[in-house]
């Protein structure tokens, strides 16, 4: 069964249709589409979440979506043997793993005869890789984004659909510690976080939901406010001090950590940055955190579907951080603005900024449309252009001449 | 303490105090020396310090300089002048560039101060840095120390400026190295010194800031007070810590203010000397002083006694020959060795022994020829008595054969009984004296005094009582358990008798005669004393003398038989005699008499009385 182009929700395919030139070609078989990760996954199993950063995760659901059907209304995959459009055909756990095309899929054959997938690759290498074209779709952490496009990586980028933000992990209610999680809310120059730290790929957030989803994100103040904060840390004796744990493994949360110290000194706040493990659970630092960074992703365009999912994430993560009756589907964009000030007025949560995915892409990758919020890689979707599309240098030397940055619609 | 032991201790003691003064004024001056060495290697120390400071400092800023005239950086400045440049595309370069360049600290910043980009601390960006921005001759200033903010806290840094200007606008490079354990760690230091930095990053002395080149100090709590001494005074001190009883363990710590652009102290260096090798050689030099003192002493000791002798052996001979003359050798000599002051003394003493002599001689010749004309006196006196009635009955005879033949015959009976009536008063005469000429020789047994006594008193008793007669009290006041002594018996009954004799003479009118005999040391004693009318002091001189008598018919020889028989015996005889109220005889006899009879002198004790 030959497969179809498939159709993107919420009107995403039409803009990113709007690439014109490589997605006229007509769609072509073959070939093996060699992917590089950064994550060193240990087993591919649905049932076992991988420990590490949210980046871990997100790799294995990805590879799980390609060979698993799913199943479960939370997204969530059944281990159907020959659930997906691929089927899994070698595994070498924490180094590689080869996908060959399900012929049997029921949406019709992927376009690519197998995927390579190594994984543990640093972004150094994948990056060079990229270059040298020995491989065909990489991660690209968001930081980086800017100096891989200025070494001409071709760059494929979503919306904003991840939030980093700071949770508070105990609950305190005295008017002091909200007064002094306030002082913290506004001493951060989230815009410098952006700009500096991010390199301008991603946007400052006071909300909860980007304004690309929910529209009202500019109603939260996200720039910073000096007076403000001193003028609040003054009125709390003895000066606050928190601990803020990051993930260790993420230098962007170390980077945005050391930033918010910096920003809060100003402010006459103390602020230590102390790199702990991802999940809060297993933090074993001598400095027990007060507050910690998290990564939370964007799982529907939804926005009150997706407030309820990133309520429901940081829930897990925090036990009782946000609680209160989840938003109907239908609900107003009023009731979905009342939730996310609900939520934040305490200050338990602390949003910095929105941050997009990117993708690093190889000439000979055609049809690749990043995610949507909640969706998995189309890598049954894409095919590889060129006549030896099927070999690792397929594209040739005028590879090079054809990378372009993809830059978000936005 | 003999002379000699004076003498010697004399030596010791000025040997010991020289001994003492050369050991404490070597140890003084090898302690100055060791100080000025150990000053020496300190100033050394602190001038490689200084130099190797400024070394460095000429190579940060000469490592600034390289990164502003870098093609990058000068990119960078005219990037960042034009308007609205986006500054974040250099927010990481510090890092590389700092790498590259081998510095700790770097921060590219603006025009305005603010911080580009920092390598100490990444997370600054955006922030100002005022004071770079403050008029100052970069260039001409080279490196400074100066307090760093870090995203590990503050730090020590030797830092270096540096200008890029584009138009109007300036882009300031900032860079240094890290003041610490590493530069701490590449100074050479000479063995039994170190070096400590003090960082003095806080308002209040923190322990953790003094470093050497491994990390923090130990015991860094004893530099606070000096830390704090130099943040009152910055100037460079020098003080001593002991890190225990043992001096060896002390050092001396040369601090050496660090201060910055506006001479606040940023920094104090220690230089430290560890007094272990000083007071090693200071032991061991000491220990030598004392062994060579030791030695010293010993050979002192020696040539003490030996000099001590040497100087005392005259003395000591004087003394020998002193005592002898005080035993009666009047003989005695010394040898005589050079001419100094005991030479001149023994020629003395040899010349003050042979006066003695020669005057005893004189005396003796003297007293022999008074004893001659005495005895010739007696003679002629005992003789004359008998003589002149023999010559008035030969006369008488005569007389009466001329004038009257019928009362011749009777005549001649009376005168011819009358002569040999006067020649036998001359053969008792010369008796006596030959008696005396003849005294016997004691023959030695054990008596007793008391025994003796008693038995002479017996003898007396009639005579003390006998009618017409005043009497004669005797008194025995005899001790008991008298020690026996050697002596013979007879001749000390005699002597008794002699003394008992005299008392009676000395008491016409009666009165109280009284034996009393004691114990004293090595014999016994006997005093013969009587209430009589008492001696003269001229009588009690001669009264021993034979043949001298204060009585009318006394012979003269009884106290000269009794003062005979004590000196055979070996004792002494003394007179006490107060004219009016008695006479007292004393004699001293030794338990055993030695076996040469003594010759004694005579002793004149006299208690003489004004009348």
């Amino acid at each position: 069964m030959l497969r179809r182009l498939a159709v993107i929700s919420l009107g995403l395919a039409l803009l990113f249709a709007a690439i014109p030139a490589r997605t006229s070609r007509p769609p072509r078989y073959g070939g093996t589409l060699r992917v590089e990760l950064g994550a060193a996954l240990a087993s591919l199993d649905p049932v076992n979440t991988p420990d590490g950063s949210s980046g871990a995760a997100m790799a294995k659901n990805q590879i799980d979506s390609l060979i698993y059907a799913p199943t479960g209304p939370d997204g969530t995959f059944a281990g159907a043997p020959i659930g997906g459009p691929f089927i899994l055909s070698s595994w070498q756990p924490g180094k590689s793993a080869t996908l060959k095309a399900n012929e049997k899929f029921p949406q019709g054959r992927p376009f690519v005869d197998a995927i390579e997938i190594t994984l543990g690759r640093a972004f150094r290498d994948r990056l060079l890789d990229l270059e040298l074209n020995k491989t065909d779709l990489t991660e690209i952490p968001p930081q980086d984004a800017r100096h891989a496009a200025e070494r001409g990586v071709r760059l494929s980028q979503s919306p904003p659909d991840e939030l980093l933000a700071i949770v508070f992990l105990n609950d305190r209610a005295a008017a002091n510690e909200t007064r002094a999680r306030q002082a913290l809310s506004v001493s951060l120059d989230r815009a410098a976080i952006v700009t500096f730290l991010l390199q301008k790929t991603g946007e400052p957030t006071g909300a909860l939901l980007p304004q690309w989803s929910s529209g009202t994100a500019f109603l939260f103040p996200a720039s910073a406010d000096l007076p403000r904060a001193k003028e609040l840390s003054a009125q709390i004796s003895p000066s606050p001090k928190f601990v803020l744990g990051y993930d260790s493994a993420d230098p962007l949360e170390q980077s945005v950590a050391e930033r918010i110290a910096v920003n809060a000194k100003e402010a006459g706040l103390m602020v230590t940055a102390v790199g702990a493990p991802p999940s809060p659970s297993t933090a074993k630092s001598d400095s027990v955190p007060d507050a910690r960074l998290v990564r939370v992703p964007l799982l529907s365009s939804q926005p009150a579907a997706a407030l309820n999912d990133l309520l429901r994430d940081l829930n897990a993560l925090v036990p009782g951080i946000a609680s209160g009756v989840a938003l109907p589907e239908s609900a107003s964009p009023q009731n979905i603005y009342n939730r996310e000030r609900e939520v934040l007025d305490n200050y338990r949560i602390v949003p910095l900024v929105w941050i997009p995915q990117v993708y690093g892409l190889s000439a000979r990758v055609r049809n690749w449309i990043p995610p949507a919020p909640g969706q998995n890689w189309p890598l049954a979707d894409v095919w590889l252009d060129g006549p030896n599309a099927g070999g690792p240098n397929a594209d040739g030397p005028d590879a090079k001449a054809t990378s372009a940055p993809i830059k978000d619609p936005e | 303490m003999t002379f000699r032991s004076k003498l010697f201790l004399n030596f010791i003691i000025a040997l010991l105090l020289a001994v003492g003064l050369v050991t404490a004024g070597v140890t003084l001056v090898t302690r100055r020396v060791f100080d000025q060495l150990n000053g020496q290697h300190t100033d050394a120390m602190v001038q490689q310090f200084q130099h190797e400071f400024e070394r460095r400092g000429q190579d940060v800023a000469h490592r600034v300089k390289a990164i502003a005239e870098e093609e990058a950086t000068t990119r960078m400045a005219v990037d960042l002048s034009r308007p609205n440049a986006d500054v974040s595309v250099y927010v990481h370069d510090a890092r590389g560039v700092s790498s590259s360049h081998q510095l700790n600290f770097l921060d590219f910043v603006g025009n305005d101060g603010s911080i580009i980009s920092s390598q100490e601390y990444p997370a600054r960006f955006g922030y100002k840095l005022a004071w770079v921005t403050q008029p100052d001759d970069w260039a001409a200033r080279g490196a400074f120390l100066m307090k760093v903010d870090t995203d590990q806290g503050p730090a020590l840094g030797l830092m270096a400026v540096s200008t890029v200007r584009v138009g109007d606008r300036d882009l300031y490079v900032v860079g240094g190295e890290r003041l610490g354990k590493e530069f701490l760690g590449s100074l050479v230091l000479p063995t039994d010194m170190r070096a400590l930095l003090y960082l003095n990053l806080a308002p209040d002395f923190q322990e953790p800031n003094l470093i050497d080149d491994k990390g923090p100090a130990p015991d860094a709590d004893r530099f606070q007070p000096l830390v704090e001494k130099i943040e009152a005074d910055p100037v460079e001190q020098t003080e001593k810590i002991s890190w225990g009883f043992d001096p060896s363990n002390a050092e001396v710590f040369h601090a050496l203010p660090l201060v910055g652009r506006q001479k606040e102290l940023l920094g104090v260096l220690f230089v430290g000397s560890s007094q272990r090798t000083v007071v090693s050689l200071e032991r061991r030099i000491r220990w030598l002083a004392l062994g060579v003192a030791a030695v010293g002493l010993l050979l002192g000791l020696l040539l003490s006694w030996w000099g001590a002798a040497r100087v005392t052996r005259p003395v000591q001979k004087l003394v020998a020959a002193a005592r002898e003359v005080s035993h009666g050798n009047w003989g005695s000599r010394v040898e005589v060795h050079g001419h100094d002051e005991i030479a001149q003394l023994s020629k003395s003493f040899n010349q003050m022994t042979g006066q003695l002599v020669e005057q005893r001689e004189k005396l003796v010749q003297v007293e022999r020829v008074a004893a001659w004309r005495e005895l010739a006196r007696r003679l002629a006196h005992e003789l004359k008595n008998p003589l002149f009635p023999l010559q008035t009955t030969v006369e008488n005879l005569q007389r009466a054969r001329e004038q009257n033949s019928l009362q011749f015959d009777e005549v001649f009976r009376e005168s011819t009984g009358i002569m040999l009536g006067e020649i036998d008063n001359l053969k008792a005469i010369v008796s006596r004296f030959s008696d005396f000429a003849k005294m016997p020789q004691p023959e030695l047994a054990p008596v007793n005094l008391n025994d003796i006594a008693r038995n002479v008193i017996k003898l007396f008793e009639a005579q003390f009582g006998a009618v017409g007669r005043p009497p004669i009290t005797p008194e025995l006041h005899l001790q008991e358990n008298l020690p026996i002594i050697q002596a013979d018996a007879t001749l000390l009954h005699r002597a008794i008798e002699n003394l008992i004799l005299n008392a009676m003479d000395a008491m016409p009118a009666g009165g109280v005669l009284m034996l009393r005999t004691q114990t004293i040391e090595h014999g016994v004693s006997l005093e013969v004393s009587d209430t009589g009318s008492g001696l003269t002091p001229e009588e009690s001189e001669r009264i021993f003398t034979p043949y001298y008598t204060s009585k009318q018919h006394g012979s003269g020889l009884g106290l000269a038989i009794v003062q005979a028989i004590v000196a055979d015996h070996g004792g002494r005889i003394s007179v006490e005699s107060e004219s009016g109220v008695g006479t007292s005889f004393h004699i001293d006899l030794p338990s055993s008499p030695p076996h040469k009879p003594q010759v004694f002198p005579m002793v004149f004790e006299k208690k003489e009385v004004e009348a």
